[in-house]
């Protein structure tokens, strides 16, 4: 059985689906905290695509020998970063270097001069110390959120980490939806031995407490990179997700719309995507909103155990894992910990306010 | 009933089964083995020449591919013997129940609070439904539902070992008892050791599933009380409270008792992540442990054990629910 890709272009059913959601929209809106939410995510958002921008020390844009660079997009991935400045030996250290090789130069420079993956030396930026370290680097003018034990700007490193916490719940738990909607989808609309044999599957895989299969799979991963983790965590968070969808499609399978789009002779693999996907989107899509959360979660729990991709990559739980060794430093706690718990608050809401908004029978209750 | 329980149990042991040969796999998958892993990180003096690993592999029946092995355990374990730990010469049923009692009393304790704060608080918001007291109640559970458990564990910590360092409110860091007390300490005393030992570990158990039960009872009473019942209740004259209680939650009961039964596995298997914080010697430290040691019997007892009692609450859950509830059958 082939199931075909849900890139159909849209038609009939699709419009009506709009109304629908336009109208979830409408009670979306009404309810603030739920909005208050969905707004604190979209800062992340905007944090995390302009956080080379925001906080780190290569110019967002320079002008060098007569041509413009863009050096900050090497926070992005290394080979984003001009080659003209590794021939050029600047070896990361960009204020001085601009400054003595072409004095004709200019640049616009991050909002704070602080770097995520090491610490800022005395004078790179001219006439500031270097960042302290150990327990003295309180958060101050220069460490908006302090420094960690090796002079890292705790602000810079959370920043840069936002991309981290925001991929990992989408990534995670678009795996996740994907095949648990699959599954769900499969066994809820054939029944019979698919049935048994996809809710055995589910069984097994709930059954096996979520943290004893990540650890045991990040045991597995033999170099853990954080899309690794966050593969691990959609592929062991399908459950849920793929029970409601089960029901959702047993429910509907029996519908008159899915009886009349039979008779018409469409084929199993469109019915299911084009007929009762649709209608069964909204009670799936809460879970995978909670989802989010505990992927977050999750992510962060694992970095903080010390499971969690190795240095460099800096996630809100590795900060969080330095503080354990180090009680006193109080910021390397308060910082991401909030960072954590307002994230996961924020999806919470919006995973509730989606719920109230497209559940029909809270719906009613409330008329 | 009894055609559905051997049904249920058959069905649970094929469960069981593809469980238990997963993480079988899983297990002997991860690189290095318990010989490499556990003797050669904690001292490279001590590593073993190539021909004393052999020897240990085939005494511990590594030498075998792991589906092969599977059989092996399997059958042991049908003749009631879980393995000998490798990194810790030690059976893995002595093992266990060297571990139970500690995860019981933190889990235990947790589970008893979290019952004796949400009930009343879940009447309390049910009663009060929509005044702003309640709302800001209700909120202040919502975010007490969303910290992580690991942040507030670590909030604890800077507060009551750091901060407050040298008052009588400091508490322990970490671990079950104190090295200080000696061997001839009272049983009270060594009572009241490990209890403050246990405040910390407790309340970051508890306080999430608190939040969650309490706003759970809101939910379902909130249900209840809009049924005819109530009204009629009402209308004979019950004051407000003997409706609330002896009424409305008698009904919310139902949900709840499912809920017991869910919590079975975590009752006995205790939370990893707070037993790797305060170092307490239980079950959910014994995982990690094991895992980072590569023990495989340990990681396949604990695996047995955690998935068991997972069926054994799902299967407690629907027979209780059919007992409290008597418009639903177990067919």
């Amino acid at each position: 059985m082939t199931v075909a890709s849900p890139t159909a272009e849209p038609s009939r059913p699709r419009r009506r689906a709009h109304g629908f959601w336009a109208e979830a929209w409408r009670r979306f809106r009404r309810r603030p905290l739920a909005m208050a939410g969905l707004c604190f995510i979209g800062l992340l958002v905007i944090v995390a695509i302009f956080a080379p921008a925001i906080a780190g020390t290569k110019p967002v844009i320079c002008r060098y020998k007569g041509r413009l660079y863009a050096p900050c997009l090497g926070y992005f991935d290394r080979r984003l970063e001009p080659v003209v400045f590794a021939k050029d030996r600047f070896r990361g250290t960009y204020p001085a270097n601009l400054a003595e090789k072409d004095p004709e130069s200019w640049a616009i420079w991050p909002l704070v001069f602080q770097d995520p993956y090491r610490s800022v030396r005395k004078d790179e930026w001219p006439g500031r110390p270097a960042n302290p370290y150990r327990d003295e680097g309180h958060p101050s003018r220069q460490n908006l959120f302090g420094t960690d034990q090796y002079g890292v700007d705790v602000f810079a490193k959370m920043v840069h980490g936002t991309t981290i916490a925001l991929l990992v719940g989408f990534v995670s738990m678009g795996l996740a939806g994907t095949i648990g909607i699959t599954v769900g989808a499969v066994a809820g609309y054939f029944g019979g031995w698919v049935d048994i044999l996809a809710s055995r599957l589910i069984e097994v895989v709930m059954c096996i407490p979520t943290l004893v299969l990540i650890l045991a799979l990040v045991a597995f991963v033999e170099k853990p990179t954080i899309w690794k983790t966050m593969a691990i965590i959609g592929l062991t968070g399908w459950t849920g997700i793929a029970r409601l969808a089960r029901a959702e499609f047993l429910r509907l399978r029996q519908s008159e719309f899915v009886m009349a789009a039979r008779a018409t002779g469409a084929g199993p693999g469109r019915i299911m995507l084009r007929h009762i996907l649709p209608n069964a989107l909204a009670p799936v899509l809460v879970p995978i909103t909670f989802g989010i959360a505990s992927a977050i979660l999750i992510e962060s729990s694992l970095s903080f155990l010390g499971f969690g991709p190795p240095p460099p990559s800096a996630s809100w739980g590795s900060v969080l894992n330095d503080a354990r060794s180090n009680l006193q430093m109080w910021w390397l706690v308060v910082f991401p910990g909030v960072a954590i718990f307002l994230t996961v608050l924020s999806y919470n809401l919006v995973g509730e306010g989606l719920q109230e908004a497209t559940d029909p029978r809270l719906r009613e209750a409330r008329k | 009933m009894v055609s559905y329980l051997i049904r249920r149990l058959l069905l649970a042991l094929v469960t069981l089964a593809a469980i238990t040969w997963i993480v079988y796999g899983l297990a002997r998958a991860m690189p290095g083995t318990p010989l490499t892993v556990a003797i050669g990180q904690t001292d490279p003096s001590r590593k073993l020449n190539p021909a004393d690993i052999e020897r240990m592999k085939r005494a511990y029946g590594l030498d075998k591919p792991w589906y092969v092995a599977y059989f092996t355990w399997l059958g042991n374990l049908a003749r009631g013997d879980l393995g000998r730990s490798i990194s810790r010469k030690q059976p893995v049923a002595a093992l266990i129940g060297e571990r139970i009692g500690p995860t019981l009393a933190l889990s235990g304790t947790a589970l008893a609070v979290t019952w004796a704060v949400s009930v009343p608080l879940g009447l309390y918001a049910a009663a009060r439904s929509g005044r702003p007291d309640e709302r800001a109640v209700g909120f202040g559970l919502y975010v007490l539902y969303s910290f992580p458990t690991f942040v507030a564990a670590l909030f604890l910590q800077i507060i009551f070992a750091v901060w407050l360092r040298g008052t009588s409110w400091e508490l322990p860091l970490f671990g079950m008892r104190s090295d200080s007390l000696g061997a001839d300490a009272g049983w009270a005393t060594r009572a009241a050791d490990i209890a403050r030992h246990a405040i910390l570990p407790v309340i970051c158990q508890s306080y999430v599933s608190l939040a969650w039960y309490s706003r759970f009872i809101h939910s379902t009473m909130q249900e209840v009380v809009r049924q005819d019942y109530i009204r009629t209740a009402k209308a004979k004259g019950a004051g407000p409270w003997r409706v609330l209680v002896h009424h409305a939650f008698r009904n919310t009961l139902i949900p709840l008792v499912t809920l017991l039964g869910l919590s079975l596995p975590a009752l006995l298997g205790g939370s990893v992540i707070i037993e790797q914080i305060f170092t307490w010697p239980g079950m959910g430290r014994l995982f990690f442990e094991s895992i980072r040691e590569r023990d495989y019997p340990t990681i396949m007892g604990l695996t047995l054990m955690f998935s068991l009692l997972t069926l054994a609450g799902q299967l407690l859950a629907d027979l209780l629910y059919a007992w409290v509830d008597p418009r639903v059958s177990v067919e």
